[in-house]
């Protein structure tokens, strides 16, 4: 994975010197809360119903053990033995003190990471394909890119104040993991030979975002060769700067630029500010170098994998004795994914243990544990998915009992991914002041509820995403089930959407009725998860049969026994 | 008005100096320049009012006379499209010794797009200062997006802001001021 060079490491190091000084003035009082604010949210420091919250970035999802055993460290150290992953590839740390974070950001420091830009109306993290360099699906490996724009857009001078926060994706794959059209701009890497002398090109998706609006980005440029991204991404950002709405919060985000001006004028505009960002004497001074890609792109290069065989799945699964063989097999066919390179796969550890924490949570002890198995197994590095999940990318085949049987021991086996636990849910009104209603006990009732792993595995690939609230951290939009808790006269409600998707055929899921009470969410579930049972024909999966009966079964369903607003929380 | 201002030359450093110029909101407008605190004969008017007193085409001998003298510039209003005047900018460029562009309140961050465009669209070479509700740690991104000069908000210690100019020795990404940092070649 990449390593600082003396730049990165010194301009991290200078952010710590500058946070410490705005956390000092703060604290004496010569800078005020409202004037504060937004200088902390651009380190990522959040003010939270109960306490400060830290935000650290993990730029495109790349962690090393060393990196995690940090974040263990910083987890005992300053906050209460845990940190939620969450679906941008960020870690947050829900109990820190004001006066503590400029330490957290130097240990941080020491070991390449930092919380810049992970909130704030500016450029956040930049997110990406867990899979990044070893999926099997992938035709171009997106981290260069990825590590070249992240370096271009931290502390960029002229996007520090834009009208509202500005997410990228980055996607090199045949299967979109990144839900790129829900971001500000998607960028698509593809390999074209009559394009840029056949070498990478980016199409361009602008104007997505989930949200209070949730919209699908629009394709508005094809075919940028890679070198140009500085200049075209500049020229769009400052379309947007200077026309995005500033006079209504909920109207800032670009994807409203994007519809009210259209799609085709949106890139109109684009293509006549690049006219004169991109001149052929400007160009050398502004854009990417092949010299400074070499520089980044060396720290992406294959670990040093053994030459072995691939192992078929049979073999893998009869290398497990017979007591464990069907538990075994379970977890293969679910968490373990195909890899490019013979012999080895990528694993994926379950932080959706079924009803005990919040999805996305790890204890220190399991981030410690992890370490250790990435060092053991997958060359000291691992990745954070969207879904709220680690992976271990580059593991032996051989080595897979081992590791399952490890992970076992430290909770992180449970076969889920996919399925219907492996919820997807923001941190919720049990710690964010923005959040309308809970998503943590929601989703823990839904896994009691459906804590049977033969009819979960029966029911088979269903997303299931909570938000707290309309700013769809959890991302319900694109949850094939989404569930949004909003606010009636002071009491927390959940309406259920239906029909979303993520991946190459995205859709925003739609709104089945009126919301229901907490303590009904399960059984709605349960009505939902029936109608598909006895609608589906053959292994239709849960969208399928959805996208075939549309919504009145499934609603149907939901209401004959529910939302007759019979108040009541969980029990 | 703040009495000093933070003056930062692209190729200098900054220094404190007297703030010679005004800013004039545009109210109470009479048609001319307003009276001016004493002392001072130099006035930032607003673009739009520059616009509809164009001396070119407002024979306005007063505002005349003191462009003559250098004794006006413009300020820009955080959404006037500067894009849209490309000529009456491109005339400005020989009345206006300073130009300033306005920041309503310190989020509000289109007058870095403002200062990049007149830096690198119109290769402004004057003054461009920063004037509004202009913070200490909005200095560094100013500085480097294409302002060269500071109005602070009344309350801001100028003593701090000096402070922030040299916070970072290295960027990774070209701006007006300085090109981003490469590694020394071995």
């Amino acid at each position: 994975m990449y390593k600082y060079d003396h730049i990165d490491q010194t301009l991290v190091d200078q952010r710590v010197i500058q946070f410490r000084d705005q956390v000092e003035r703060r604290l004496n009082g010569t800078l005020a809360e409202e004037e504060f604010r937004p200088l902390r949210l651009q380190n990522g420091l959040y003010h939270q119903r109960h306490a400060y919250m830290l935000r650290v970035a993990i730029p495109y999802g790349l962690l090393s053990a060393k990196q995690l055993r940090t974040l263990a460290f910083i987890a005992d150290k300053y906050d209460r033995g845990y940190g939620h992953f969450t679906t941008r590839q960020n870690i947050q740390f829900n109990w820190v003190e004001l006066e503590q974070t400029p330490d957290i950001l130097a240990e941080l420091a020491k070991v390449e990471m930092h919380a810049i830009q992970t909130s704030g109306n500016c450029i956040r993290n930049i997110t990406s394909d867990a899979f990044a360099g070893v999926a099997a699906d992938e035709y171009i490996d997106p981290r260069p890119v990825c590590e070249l724009l992240r370096q271009w857009s931290t502390l960029h001078p002229e996007f520090a104040h834009l009208p509202r926060k500005f997410k990228f994706a980055i996607n090199g794959a045949k299967e979109d993991r990144t839900v790129l059209l829900c971001h500000d701009v998607g960028i698509e890497l593809k390999k074209n030979p009559n394009i840029n002398n056949g070498e990478l090109t980016a199409d361009i998706y602008a104007g997505g975002g989930m949200g209070r609006t949730p919209i699908l980005g629009s394709l508005i440029k094809q075919g940028l060769p890679w070198q140009v991204l500085p200049s075209y991404l500049t020229a769009l950002l400052r379309v947007y700067n200077r026309f995005g709405r500033r006079d209504n919060l909920y109207k800032a985000r670009i994807k409203i630029l994007v519809k009210a001006l259209g799609p085709e004028e949106f890139a109109r505009q684009v293509e006549g500010e690049w006219a004169h960002l991109h001149s052929p004497e400007k160009q050398s001074k502004d854009n990417f170098t092949q010299l400074e890609w070499e520089r980044v792109a060396k720290h992406f290069t294959k670990p040093a994998y053994q030459k072995l065989n691939a192992v078929s799945n049979e073999v893998v699964i009869a290398s497990a004795p017979e007591p464990e063989r069907a538990a075994f097999a379970r977890w293969l066919e679910r968490n373990v994914k195909p890899h490019q390179v013979p012999g080895y796969a990528s694993v994926i550890l379950s932080l959706k243990p079924h009803g005990t924490v919040a999805p996305g949570d790890a204890t220190s002890a399991q981030m410690n544990a992890i370490a250790d198995l990435a060092d053991q197994y997958s060359f000291g590095e691992l990745r954070v998915t969207h879904e709220q999940n680690l992976v271990l990318a580059d593991v032996e085949q051989s080595q897979l009992l081992n590791l399952w049987r490890a992970a076992k021991n430290n909770n992180l086996a449970l076969p889920n991914i996919g399925l219907l636990t492996d919820i997807i849910a923001c941190p919720g009104g049990d710690f964010c002041s923005l959040a309308n209603a809970k998503s943590l006990p929601i989703a823990k009732a839904i896994q009691e509820r459906f804590d049977d792993l033969d009819y979960l595995f029966d029911l088979g690939d269903i997303s299931l995403n909570i938000s707290g609230c309309i700013n769809s951290c959890g991302h319900h939009h694109v949850g094939n089930i989404g569930v949004l808790g909003v606010d009636k006269d002071g009491e927390e409600w959940y309406q259920i959407t239906l029909g979303g998707e993520q991946g190459n055929d995205a859709s925003i899921g739609k709104v089945i009725g009126p919301s229901f009470y907490a303590n009904e969410i399960p059984d709605v579930m349960t009505s939902l998860i029936n109608t598909y049972v006895e609608q589906r024909t053959g292994d239709e999966p849960f969208i399928e049969t959805y996208r075939r009966l549309g919504v009145t079964p499934f609603k149907e369903a939901a209401y004959k026994n529910n939302g007759k607003h019979s108040k009541g929380a969980l029990a | 008005m703040n009495k000093q201002i933070i003056y930062f030359p692209k190729d200098g450093k900054p220094t404190v100096v007297a703030n010679e110029w005004q800013v004039w909101d545009g109210e109470r407008d009479e048609g001319g320049i307003p009276d001016l605190e004493h002392g001072l004969h130099k006035v930032l008017v607003p673009f739009h009012w520059w616009r509809m007193h164009n001396p070119a085409h407002h024979q306005n001998a007063d505002v005349l006379d003191k462009a003559g003298k250098g004794e006006i510039g413009v300020w820009f209003a955080a959404d006037d499209d500067i894009l849209k005047h490309a000529e009456i900018i491109e005339e400005g460029k020989n009345l206006w010794p300073v130009v300033g562009a306005h920041f309503p309140i310190f989020r509000d961050g289109r007058s870095f797009s403002t200062a990049a465009l007149l830096r690198d669209r119109f290769e402004w070479q004057g003054e461009v200062r920063a004037i509004g509700d202009v913070l200490i740690d909005q200095l560094l991104q100013g500085a480097r997006v294409g302002f060269d000069a500071f109005e602070l908000r009344p309350d801001q210690s100028i003593d701090i802001g000096l402070k922030q100019f040299d916070l970072y020795s290295v960027a990774t990404q070209n701006c007006w001021r300085d090109t981003r940092s490469t590694q020394a070649v071995a």
